[in-house]
């Protein structure tokens, strides 16, 4: 045997993992949209659900849509990081195989028991169901959710541990060494380890914050008897959650950041600006969560105060820094244009695009009359599925043309346009919704609310087939990778 | 009404977030020297910088003047008319549901078991204002109306599978 068909063959192996993880992430996307075309269905009234399905399905979509996105973002992560630090491959299939048991036993929690806390299982709504769901369902799910939750923790331990192996500790990963003056720009570490040294920090955080509150919420559901402390679950809740839909765009991002050089061929490099950046975004991730609780008066001012200060100030990095610096890498370019460029820099667009209505909801006065309505969804499907999602789709057609010889077509680039246009209708609509002062999560809708639900629905369906496309391009690629020619880097042949 | 400002603030700044990346797009093409454009443009965002973060500075500080959590100034003597409410899977336990046009009101909201929230809709349908009803805390929300007529109370936090009818009303009048 050839050291050329071994290095080959080692290559192949590495990303064998990226790729099932990017397959499950995509899967789950796509069937967790049907869900969320059927809920919109429901509240435009055109489709009769009853209001334990449609809680159900709300949950699932929920649960379904962070996992699978964090799943596929890791994947991102890990596969720019390995190139730097030496991360475990064992803890990565572990994740997965963690993920896989605590997403079956979500499933069967929900569907099977009809368990429908939505994601969020706020503090004791999972004992206190009114009826509709009892222990096993609740037990299911918070366990699948617990073990889906050490999988990633692991991780993100992993990850932590190789940069500290490498670079000294966490901080270095950071850059803080350069921002004080005592290493030089040039010296700065790569930009996928700063990103991964920050979703680390945020994540084992939000993490441990998360597995305390499900395990506060599992021993009430065992023993209703033992009880909590409803407001700190509250934060613990808020601060899980956050944080971690958070670091999904976070993670994605390296792509961003490692791709759009290669097609613009310039040079983009951490500089200082950029590491304060980003230990702005760490520092801000982990404060803001209280921007979720500012309809809870009984919460101290000064948290409140914080929480809407200091999330407008969380759009400073990505506003002046990130999508600046893109924007920078792109213009008089001389771009390449191709599906994968195209959804890397509409990706960009669509996380500064989604930071507007976040900032003015997370203004306490507009947060009054806007707090859990539509608009909260408005927003975060603006930037997790035309931000985050798009890089984790433009990463997949990355890889494609990275590892085989497949092409994007005509019907690769309409998958692109409908899936631009999809999400900004679909956000749209829930912007407008929220206007109306239509509440999120309500299985059902008066008439004068129907209307943008409708046209919600139809959206989902656009960017459902666009996912389609996506997806079997995708499966395209891996079903020829096995026969592309290779040189001994393991790079293909042109 | 803040629901319209919101949407049109929003969708101003969306538009020309989308012009601004447009532009950027239709001339991504014709390369130019990078240095050039990195001095060029390090200097416009040092301006750009400073422009945004003064923008959200005075922002902040005028959108924090006045919060909802405090209670109004009323005019001299005046006392709100205090209103129990418990939020309970799922209906709404108010201990007074018939008011005044012009009368202060002060909401002392809390629930009996899961975490519900509480939202004042007017006749049309629009969110007035909203509080949390969390179990073992109670929160306040004060509201003085202005008209007469029939105002809705929705749940706003999802507490289970009646969660959307959970409502109630209440009178106001002349
Ligand atoms: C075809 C595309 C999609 C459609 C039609 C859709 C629809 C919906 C609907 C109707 C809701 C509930 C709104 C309400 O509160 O009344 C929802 C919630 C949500 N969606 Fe989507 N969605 C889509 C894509 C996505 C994507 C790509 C993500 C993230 C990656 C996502 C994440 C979420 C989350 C986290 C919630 C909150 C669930 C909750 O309130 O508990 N969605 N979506
Ligand atoms: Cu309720
Ligand atoms: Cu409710």
């Amino acid at each position: 045997m050839t050291t050329t068909t071994i290095r080959a063959r080692e290559r192949k192996s590495e990303n064998n993992q990226i790729v099932t993880y990017l397959i499950v992430g995509g899967a789950i996307i796509f069937v967790m949209m049907i869900f969320g075309i059927l809920m919109l269905l429901a509240q435009g009234g055109a489709l009769d659900v009853s209001p334990a399905a449609f809680y159900q399905f709300l949950t699932i979509h929920g649960t379904g849509m962070i996992g699978a996105a964090a799943l596929a973002a890791a994947s991102v992560m890990w596969y720019f990081l390995r190139e730097y630090v030496d991360l475990s491959k064992k803890i990565f299939i572990a994740n997965l195989v963690l993920f896989l048991i605590g997403v079956v036993m979500v499933i069967v929690g929900v569907f099977s028991f009809e368990y429908a806390s939505s994601w969020t299982f706020l503090y004791p709504l999972p004992a206190l169901s009114g009826g509709a769901w009892g222990t096993i369902g609740a037990l299911l799910y918070l366990f699948g959710m617990l073990i889906l939750g050490v999988g990633f923790l692991l991780l993100f331990i992993d990850t932590g541990r190789a940069i500290i192996k490498k670079y000294g500790s966490l901080g270095k990963g950071l850059g803080w060494d350069v921002i004080s003056g005592k290493k030089s720009e040039e010296d700065a570490p790569p930009k996928a380890v700063i990103a991964s040294t920050m979703v680390t920090i945020v994540n084992v955080t939000a993490l441990l914050a998360g597995a305390t509150v499900l395990i506060m919420n599992i021993i009430n559901v065992i023993n209703p008897a033992f009880t909590f402390d409803p407001l700190l679950a509250k934060n613990l809740t808020y601060a899980f959650g956050h944080i971690f839909a958070n670091s999904i765009i976070y993670m994605a991002v390296i792509a961003v950041y490692e791709i759009l050089p290669r097609y613009a061929n310039r040079p983009w490099k951490a500089n200082k600006v950029f590491l304060i950046a980003w230990t702005m975004s760490t520092v801000f991730t982990l404060l803001i969560y209280t921007h979720h609780m500012l309809m809870d008066s009984v919460m101290p001012t000064w948290m409140l105060i914080m929480g809407q200060a200091l999330s407008y100030a969380n759009g400073l990095p990505v506003l002046i820094v990130t999508a600046y610096g893109a924007l920078m890498i792109v213009y008089r370019s001389g771009i390449k244009w191709d599906v994968a460029s195209g959804l890397i820099f509409i990706s960009m667009f669509g996380w500064v695009v989604g930071v507007v209505p976040a900032i003015i909801d997370a203004t306490i006065v507009v947060n009054h009359v806007m707090h859990n309505t539509k608009w909260v969804p408005g927003h975060f499907h603006m930037y997790m599925a035309l931000g985050a999602c798009a890089m984790l789709f433009g990463f997949m057609y990355f890889l494609a043309k990275e590892d085989s010889a497949i092409k994007p077509n005509l019907l690769d680039k309409i998958g692109l346009i409908g899936f631009t246009l999809g999400v900004l209708s679909l956000s749209g609509s829930f912007l407008v919704s929220g206007a109306l002062s239509t509440p999120r999560r309500w299985a059902t809708h008066i008439p004068e609310w129907m209307g943008p639900a409708l046209f919600g629905a139809v959206a989902g369906v656009l960017m459902t087939i666009s996912l389609a496309i996506f997806i079997i391009h995708f499966i395209r690629y891996v079903r020829e990778r096995d026969y592309v020619p290779r040189d001994e880097e393991g790079k293909k042949i042109a | 009404m803040i629901q319209t400002v919101a949407w049109v603030v929003s969708l101003i700044f969306m538009t020309l977030i989308a012009v601004v990346f447009g532009v950027v797009a239709l001339k991504s093409q014709g390369r130019r020297d990078y240095e050039p454009i990195k001095k060029k443009w390090y200097k416009a965002r040092s301006f750009y910088a400073i422009t945004l973060v003064i923008v959200m500075l005075a922002v902040t500080i005028y959108t924090l003047r006045d919060l909802p959590y405090n209670q109004p100034v009323y005019s001299e003597g005046q006392e709100p008319t205090v209103v129990d409410v418990e939020a309970l899977q799922f209906g709404w336990d108010i201990s007074q549901t018939e008011f005044k046009v012009g009368e202060p009101i002060e909401f002392d909201v809390t629930s009996k078991d899961v975490n519900h929230g509480f939202g004042i809709y007017d006749e049309d349908m629009n969110l007035l204002a909203q509080t949390q009803a969390m179990p073992e805390y109670t929160n306040t929300v004060y509201i003085t109306f202005d008209e007469p007529g029939t105002y809705e109370i929705l749940c706003l936090e999802y507490c289970g599978l009646a969660h959307h009818i959970m409502t109630a009303t209440i009178e106001v009048t002349e």
